[in-house]
């Protein structure tokens, strides 16, 4: 089996066209305003999002989706972390393979049934964007989980690291200590290419910022301190990417799909944290205000690799082949 | 982005599986000297006769001809074997065949290329010089035209296995008034030419792989300038990266390996391996599979693209580190263990043989530079002072 791992013609042709949507839709930008906090900018666009075909693009199409394949979502994941798009499109995504009532997975597809992305914390749930959400999609140790908001009981707001995302709590629900494996693969794989997207669009962030920022009368790239730290976010932004789009590819495929996700997750964690780090840094004292937008990709990338995360059991995945 | 599925493909795999697994030299390479060097030689001979020798090289030139996906199986597979790596073939088959391909004259390309195909000649490279290393634009090794020939004197540093090469890919200045990286020229030299010493150097791995040439009025034949004469840097700047890293896929195996085995005395460790240990392993293992991935996406635009871009960097640069990273990493699981070399895996020599991957071929800054300059177009460092006469 021979893995290719450029986007052939059709995948380059939805990437650009999600690019150019989120572009125009969704720019970062948005977050500067409270208003579009807490996945609001999203729900004012939802029909858009689910025109666009977004959250059933891996659904066949027989049961209302798109029919395309995981390369495709890990894709478009990818534009959806370059733009900080709420999680919730993540969870949409990834809860039409959760559910095996066909239904209900249609109804996720065109956006009538809506799905946050939640984590176990502690004793208890914690729920990203779950406002309107219908459903619950719970990262858990045995795997992904659906279950319904109305069961959760009391959803408490807390107020969150990360402000551009509604944060809540609730207490833990039964769920199945058997939660669905493959599902929990694919959504390590569109947490990984979301957290690849950060690590790409601060390094292109930071990037810009060098070429223009001017300090001893010459742009700071010059410098090597700064551009070899630039090296190093592409590089790292570079490898992510490449071994979530290879867990992408190979998912299904025979080979030992935990562990290439659950490395993929791993890396694509590490590098959109450093590269957000490093971002800040090189934005000097902007970097440092809530003006810049370098805050929102850091708090960003803790959130992703946080929730939901178990480390242990990653490790024994990764370890285990 | 697909799993290209190919009965062809699969076919060819086999073919290399079986040829591999059937000529694959089971006695263990040689270290050093001409032992080695012969055991290089008569595996690429064993290659020529099996038909798979230059597998990257056109067929017009004797090659295989082999497609890029095609390489990319046969190296698999040649990892796969265990088979060795080129060694001392390495730079007459990845880099000085390849530049005659492409630049050489039609003279030039029957005298040399046949001849490194059967593992009768091989080559080593003399481009840097003790003031022109990262700086190679400043060499200053002076060739000048006597008639027919050009008289060379100078001195060549980090010569790869000079001492047991035959021939050489040399940089010279043949006009010091012109601007740095012109007056440079290519030069097929023979190394048993009157005037040339060779002398070994040490490395701290205690393995002596490299040499430093001096050159005390060398004549080279004008007709062995490689492209033309002024020309070296254009010459030697076409084929750089012209494997585009399927070359370094047996050195990632090898890597790998090392991974896996770190892992499995870790795992037979009284007590198991405990999270720290074990929150470190997984992450050199998850470096190790997305070198994979970069590799893969190498080659994956190596389908398409004809000239291999800046992103060759990225793959040698993770490369690099990772190398330096798990064989360092080694040394902190194994504690006092590690001093012994005699413990049947010689973890002392790989981790002192690992630092030559962040130096030679480019180090790590230059790399980097080129990352940021050619790939992320960041502004030049400031420009070097104009070479003094």
């Amino acid at each position: 089996m021979i893995i290719d791992l450029v986007p052939n013609e059709d995948q380059l042709a939805i990437g650009n066209g999600v690019r150019d949507f989120l572009r125009d839709q969704l720019p970062v930008s948005r977050l500067r305003e409270e208003s579009a906090h807490g996945g609001a900018a999203e729900q004012a666009i939802w029909e858009g999002l689910a025109e666009l075909g977004l959250f059933g693009l891996g659904l066949e199409e027989e049961a209302g989706g798109l029919g395309l394949g995981l390369p495709e979502e890990a894709l478009v994941a990818k534009s959806l972390g370059e733009y900080l798009v709420s999680p919730s499109v993540l969870a949409q995504m990834a809860a039409t393979h959760v559910t095996s009532d066909v239904a209900l997975a249609g109804a996720f597809a065109v956006g009538n049934k809506r799905a946050a992305l939640c984590g176990i914390s502690g004793d208890g749930l914690l729920l990203l964007d779950a406002d309107q959400a219908d459903y619950a999609l719970i990262l858990g140790p045995g795997g992904v989980s659906l279950v319904e908001s109305v069961s959760l009981g009391e959803v408490k707001k807390r107020s969150g690291m990360d402000e551009s995302l509604t944060l809540s709590r609730s207490a833990l629900p039964p769920i199945p200590t058997e939660g669905n494996q493959a599902a929990a693969s694919r959504l390590a794989i569109l947490v990984s290419a979301y957290l690849s997207g950060i690590a790409h669009a601060v390094t292109e962030m930071a990037v810009d910022y060098a070429k223009v920022r001017e300090q001893f009368g010459q742009q700071i790239g010059a410098f090597q301190a700064i551009k070899h730290q630039c090296a190093d976010m592409a590089t790292r932004a570079a490898a992510a990417e490449a071994q979530t789009f290879y867990a992408s590819v190979a998912f299904g495929e025979g080979l030992d799909d935990t562990s290439e996700a659950a490395a993929a997750r791993l890396l694509a964690g590490r590098a959109a944290l450093e590269n957000g780090r490093a971002n800040i840094q090189i934005h000097g004292g902007m970097g440092f205000t809530a003006e810049c937008d370098a805050h929102l990709f850091l708090k960003r990338a803790h959130v992703m690799t946080a929730l939901g995360s178990d480390p242990a059991t990653e490790r024994r995945r990764i370890l285990a082949t | 982005m697909e799993v290209i599925r190919s009965t062809a493909l699969d076919q060819f795999r086999e073919e290399c599986r079986d040829w591999l697994g059937e000529h694959t030299p089971r006695d263990s390479r040689p270290l050093e000297g001409e032992a080695m060097r012969d055991f290089d030689l008569s595996w690429q001979r064993r290659q020529y006769d099996g038909g798979w020798a230059g597998i990257s090289w056109p067929e017009k030139y004797g090659g295989r001809g082999a497609s890029v996906l095609e390489q990319l199986v046969w190296y698999e597979e040649y990892a796969r074997a265990s088979a060795p790596a080129s060694g001392t073939m390495f730079v007459a088959l990845s880099h000085a065949g390849p530049t005659l391909i492409v630049s050489g004259t039609e003279e030039q390309k029957s005298r040399h290329l046949p001849t490194i195909l059967m593992g009768e000649e091989n080559w080593c490279q003399g481009f840097s010089e003790p003031g022109a290393g990262s700086d190679l634009g400043s060499l200053k090794c002076k060739a000048e035209i006597d008639g027919d020939h050009l008289v060379v004197n100078g001195t060549k540093i980090w010569t790869t296995y000079g001492d047991l090469a035959v021939w050489q890919e040399l940089l010279v200045r043949t006009d010091p008034d012109l601007p740095r990286h012109r007056g440079i020229s290519w030069v097929i030299c023979d190394m048993r030419t009157p005037g040339i010493e060779v002398r070994p150097i040490k490395a701290m791995s205690g393995l002596t792989h490299f040499a430093q040439c001096f050159y005390d009025n060398v004549r080279i034949p004008l007709s062995n300038v490689v492209g033309e004469i002024n020309g070296g840097w254009k010459t030697a700047m076409t084929t750089l990266g012209f494997e585009r890293g399927t070359g370094t896929i047996a050195h990632q195996i090898e890597l790998s390996n090392a991974v896996d085995h770190l892992i499995d005395m870790a795992k037979s460790r009284v007590g198991g391996m405990d999270e720290a240990v074990a929150a470190d392993l997984a992450g050199l293992k998850s470096e190790v599979l997305a070198l994979r991935s970069l590799t893969v996406a190498s080659v994956s635009r190596g389908r398409r693209e004809e000239v291999p871009g800046p992103e060759g960097n990225i793959v040698a640069l993770y490369f690099a580190e990772l190398a330096r990273k798990v064989h360092s990493y080694a040394f902190d699981l194994l504690g006092s263990e590690a001093l012994d070399r005699d413990t049947g895996n010689d973890w002392p020599l790989h981790y002192l043989e690992s630092f030559k991957w962040g130096i030679g071929g480019g180090t790590l800054e230059i790399r980097r530079n080129a990352i940021a300059e050619r790939m992320l177009g960041m502004p030049r460092s400031p420009r070097p002072v104009e070479l003094k006469k």
